[in-house]
């Protein structure tokens, strides 16, 4: 058991914040118990509240079992189906009783359960939460009622035209690797989930085990009462987790195309996709990408204005060059206002890329985004929650909160070089997929 | 671009014919200081909403909102805009609901200088270019004719049940207004819009945060210089009385049928009644939470669907939020009740048990122990419900506009402890029934739908899976629950006809 003080500086925003050393605002402490759970306290002023995060570093990125798609995330569901110690209608009384803000969610990632509570149930919610992460049961019957729940959540999300153009993306995308499904996953791996029961209890064994969980504590509470409470609560779970077989995606040799019908009606869609990198702050090319999905095709970039506001040929247009533990998408979306316009628009996506390959970014602009995101971060931490929350990928993606100093860092210090040297390096036409959606009806 | 923002201004001034007014009234701000919030949070709220478009111009209100917030100023391009707000990773919006339009924006206080002469111009310059018209309309149509009809059936249910509820009354249309309605709206009728209700007299602005004296004084004397005019006044139209189960079948190929189902009461935030039908409803659908008595019964024992919630006020986009809305009040509101997208097959079933369940709280109240825990839940839920300086300020504009004397917040964790059993039973008895209803449906077996409810047709329910046998018993009644429907009040509409004028 060890502990250490992580940020000893906070700069409670003071003073310009594009000269600060250290971004993450408030000091923290860490905490590894013996079985690997690490555990993160946040102190801040937020009078009476806490939030607290248990995060499973496991998503849909884990399902690599065929017909297991989206099980990440029907396992969150069973997670509040409760304990022998407290079944699930005594848990649901009890975080009633106190009238918490309680619920989870689920990424490609990660799998995060959050509760926001008053002070003096802290308690009361490590007891439920340990108990529950430690000693899951349920019965067949109540497993296969949840499956119905599941199912329904489906439903009401894929009259979505974004959900099936992200299905299908993915699936044409990758070739093998777990982000070849979305998180809800296939369909018909959802109805079959209720014959799954067995393979349950296996996943709840392999992937809820204390090296691969995070606790993250903000707000208002008493340091060392809570480490007490943390020691007394989780040092007896066991460790056990068991690494999933994830396969290596190869590398893509060319550009891949598809057209997807949606049964509905809808403004035509175009996704650009890019097979990019892994999140690694020490990689300066990918740090540097983050950047250029904004300055190439955000609301500053020449592009958007032409498209969006001069021209109005398309509804939005925008880039996510997102942050995962493997090979993500950067993608380039775009709504297009009438289909004739498609190849056109598609086009000025390639000489936009093609420009950002050739020449190097204006410093001023560069510096702008910069700016523009560690305000947005630091602006984002103002409540337990958000705090919490705002932390949760980044812990998901290495195991700590330390890497956010670290990314933030090396954000600050990337040059018009290296985006140019980011654009040329993924956003080239054998790491492509271009998918265009349309509706069925006009 | 420039000529045009300069054409604009001359019209804009032209119309209002006196700038550079009086300071607006300090003691008319709503302030909420704090001192060690390193951000600042403005909210301007203009007594303004949908309830003002006019007739055949509904989305008006909406439309004039977004060519404040999302447009050309008089003093820049709005894609200069945007560059210059880049930076501060600031921004501002406007949010427009039936009865009230804010202007909100939140900085860090480093930016405020940066940000603020953006922000005041946004509210007292706006170019209103025909440019920046085209596209806000070619937004809201896009929103209107296909993300509403097509991608959420549960969002188009709520819409729909909306407006069959305050039909005939300025209530009685989407914010976004009418496919046909935007078509028609041209930059003199959001000029015109802009002169009548964005006045100084018409605004109560609000200040949160790690603003100082200065800011205040300086905001009063800026809204000074928008036009005088006293408020308009939209009549209270109170919705047509029920005729027994009203229902509108929206036909579309859905692959689950949505349902949305409620009707109006009189009941408002401040009243002490209020807080006891809060604790009612809290138990009967406790928005997104296992705690709710309707989710229990439809998806935790039966796995119907995703959850199933009620409602005592109005509350937009509840599937992206877990918490209620800041300034969407209204002085009518309704009781709702929200069943989440449900396989086909079962459609009548579950309506039917959402309806069991409403008839028997009506019926026998709340039992003391339901009261009680619902009571302590709440006391503390509550503060989950404005945990930032922005919601904060929030609630306290709401608290203005239904006239409440402190916070409703403080007050609705008071009431939790002086509130009896016997005041929430009777609160029911008062605001609830079951019988008088506005039910929407969305569903690709409408006619069918329709026809199972006019003949009353039983709906069994099976499962592939083993289920309790307090259950399967339930099931038997739920199944053959008389829920009378007359013929004239059933009709069947094509997607496609929906929101359309």
């Amino acid at each position: 058991m060890h502990r250490c003080l992580l940020f000893c500086v906070a700069l409670l925003f003071a003073g310009n914040v594009a000269m600060s050393k250290s971004i993450f605002p408030y000091t923290s402490w860490k905490e590894v118990l013996p079985n690997g759970l690490t555990v993160y306290l946040i102190p801040m002023e937020s009078p009476g509240l806490v939030a607290y995060y248990s995060i499973v570093r496991t998503g849909s990125r884990d399902e690599y079992e065929p017909g297991r798609s989206g099980f990440a995330h029907f396992f969150e569901h069973m997670m509040f189906r409760g304990t022998k110690r407290h079944p699930g209608p005594v848990y649901d009384s009890l975080i009633t009783g106190i009238g918490a803000s309680a619920n989870a969610y689920t990424t490609d990632d990660y799998t995060a359960y959050h509760l926001n509570f008053a002070t003096e149930d802290l308690e009361t919610v490590m007891d439920l939460e340990s108990d529950r992460f430690q000693n899951l049961f349920y019965e067949e019957r109540e497993f296969q009622t949840e499956a119905g729940a599941v199912y329904g959540e489906y439903r009401k999300s894929i009259t979505s035209p974004f959900a099936l153009l992200n299905e299908k993306l993915q699936d044409l995308a990758y070739d093998v690797h777990t982000y070849k499904h979305t998180t809800i996953g296939f369909e018909a791996d959802i109805k079959a989930m209720p014959e799954a029961y067995a393979y349950s209890k296996s996943f709840y064994q392999r992937y809820y085990r204390p090296e691969n969980v995070v606790i993250l504590i903000a707000g208002d509470f008493h340091m060392q009462g809570t480490l007490t409470l943390v020691r007394k609560y989780y040092s007896g779970w066991t460790k056990g987790y068991v690494t999933p077989q994830i396969p290596r995606e190869p590398s893509q040799k060319s550009e891949r195309k598809a057209t997807v019908t949606y049964s509905g009606k809808t403004l035509p869609i175009l996704d650009i996709a890019y097979k990019g990198e892994m999140f690694d702050p020490a990689n300066r090319t990918y740090v540097a990408a983050i950047l250029l999905g904004d300055l190439a095709f955000g609301e500053t970039s020449d592009l958007y204005k032409k498209l969006y506001i001069q021209e109005q040929k398309v509804e939005f247009i925008q880039a996510s060059v997102p942050m995962n533990r493997d090979m993500p998408l950067f993608e380039i979306v775009a709504m297009v206002k009438h289909e004739a316009d498609l190849p056109g628009i598609q086009e000025e996506v390639y000489k936009t890329i093609a420009k950002f390959q050739a020449h190097p970014v204006n410093a001023q602009k560069l510096g702008d985004m910069k700016r523009r995101r560690k305000y947005e971060f630091l602006m984002h931490l103002d409540t337990p929650d958000k705090v919490a929350g705002g932390l949760a990928r980044f812990v998901a993606l290495t195991g700590g909160i330390e890497v956010v100093n670290r990314f933030y860092t090396t954000l600050d210090r990337i040059t018009p070089d290296e985006i140019q040297k980011a654009a040329q390096r993924y956003f080239t036409p054998d790491r492509r997929t271009v998918v265009v959606l349309k509706g069925d009806r006009q | 671009m420039k000529l045009t923002a300069g054409i604009a201004a001359l019209l804009v001034f032209f119309a209002v014919g006196e700038v550079g007014g009086q300071p607006v009234n300090t003691n008319t701000f709503v302030l909420l200081p704090v001192k060690n919030d390193p951000t600042i949070s403005f909210r301007i709220w203009f007594k303004v909403g949908s309830q003002n478009d006019p007739v055949g111009k509904e989305g008006l209100a909406y439309v004039t909102g977004q060519m404040l917030s999302d447009a050309s100023t008089q003093t820049l391009p709005y894609a200069q805009i945007i560059d210059k707000l880049y930076p501060l990773a600031a921004g501002y919006s406007a949010s427009v609901s039936v009865e009230m339009t804010i202007l909100s924006g939140r900085v860090h206080k480093d930016n405020l200088e940066a940000f603020y002469p953006l922000f005041r111009d946004a509210i007292l310059l706006p170019a209103f270019t025909q440019e920046d018209l085209d596209r806000i309309k070619s937004q809201t149509i896009n929103y209107l004719e296909n993300t509403l009809r097509y991608s959420s059936d549960e969002e188009l249910g709520k819409a729909v049940l909306y407006n069959d509820v305050c039909a005939g009354s300025r209530y009685g249309h989407t914010v976004s207004g009418t496919a046909a309605a935007v078509k028609s709206i041209a930059l003199d009728d959001v000029r015109a819009f802009y002169v009548t209700h964005f006045t100084r007299d018409n605004v109560v602005p609000g200040l949160g945060g790690g603003y100082g004296d200065a800011l205040v004084t300086r905001l009063a004397a800026d809204l000074g210089s928008l036009p005088s005019g006293a408020p308009v006044q939209v009549p209270l139209s109170a919705p047509v009385p029920l005729n027994g189960f009203c229902v509108t079948i929206v036909d579309k190929d859905a692959p689950a049928t949505a349902i949305s189902m409620g009707f109006p009461i009189r009941a408002l935030r401040g009243e002490r009644e209020w807080y006891a039908l809060a604790i009612a409803n809290s138990w009967l659908g406790e928005h997104r939470n296992s705690s709710s008595h309707l989710y229990q019964v439809i998806r935790e024992a039966r796995g119907l669907n995703y959850g199933d919630y009620s409602y005592i006020e109005n509350y937009p986009q509840g599937g992206m939020r877990h918490v209620p809305p800041q300034n969407v009040s209204r002085r009518v509101q309704l009781f709702e009740i929200w069943i989440r997208p449900v396989p086909l097959e079962n459609g009548f079933f579950a309506l039917r048990a959402a309806l069991r369940e409403l008839k028997s709280l009506v019926d026998n109240g709340l039992s003391e122990e339901q009261f009680q825990q619902t009571r302590a839940f709440l006391k503390k839920y509550v503060m989950h419900y404005a945990a930032s300086t922005m919601e904060r300020l929030g609630y306290a504009l709401d608290d203005r506009f239904y006239g409440i004397e402190g916070s409703h917040l403080e007050r609705f964790r008071t009431m939790m402890d002086e509130i009896s059993r016997d005041e929430v039973n009777a609160a029911i008895r008062t605001h609830l029934q079951f019988g008088r209803m506005q039910i929407a449906i969305v569903s690709k077996i409408g006619a069918a739908f329709r026809d199972a409810l006019l003949a009353g047709t039983p709906s069994p329910i099976s499962y592939k899976t083993p289920k309790p046998e307090d259950v399967l018993t339930a099931d038997k009644e739920i199944a053959v629950f008389p829920v009378r429907v007359k013929e004239e009040n059933v009709r069947v509409v094509p997607v496609t006809e929906v929101l359309a004028r």
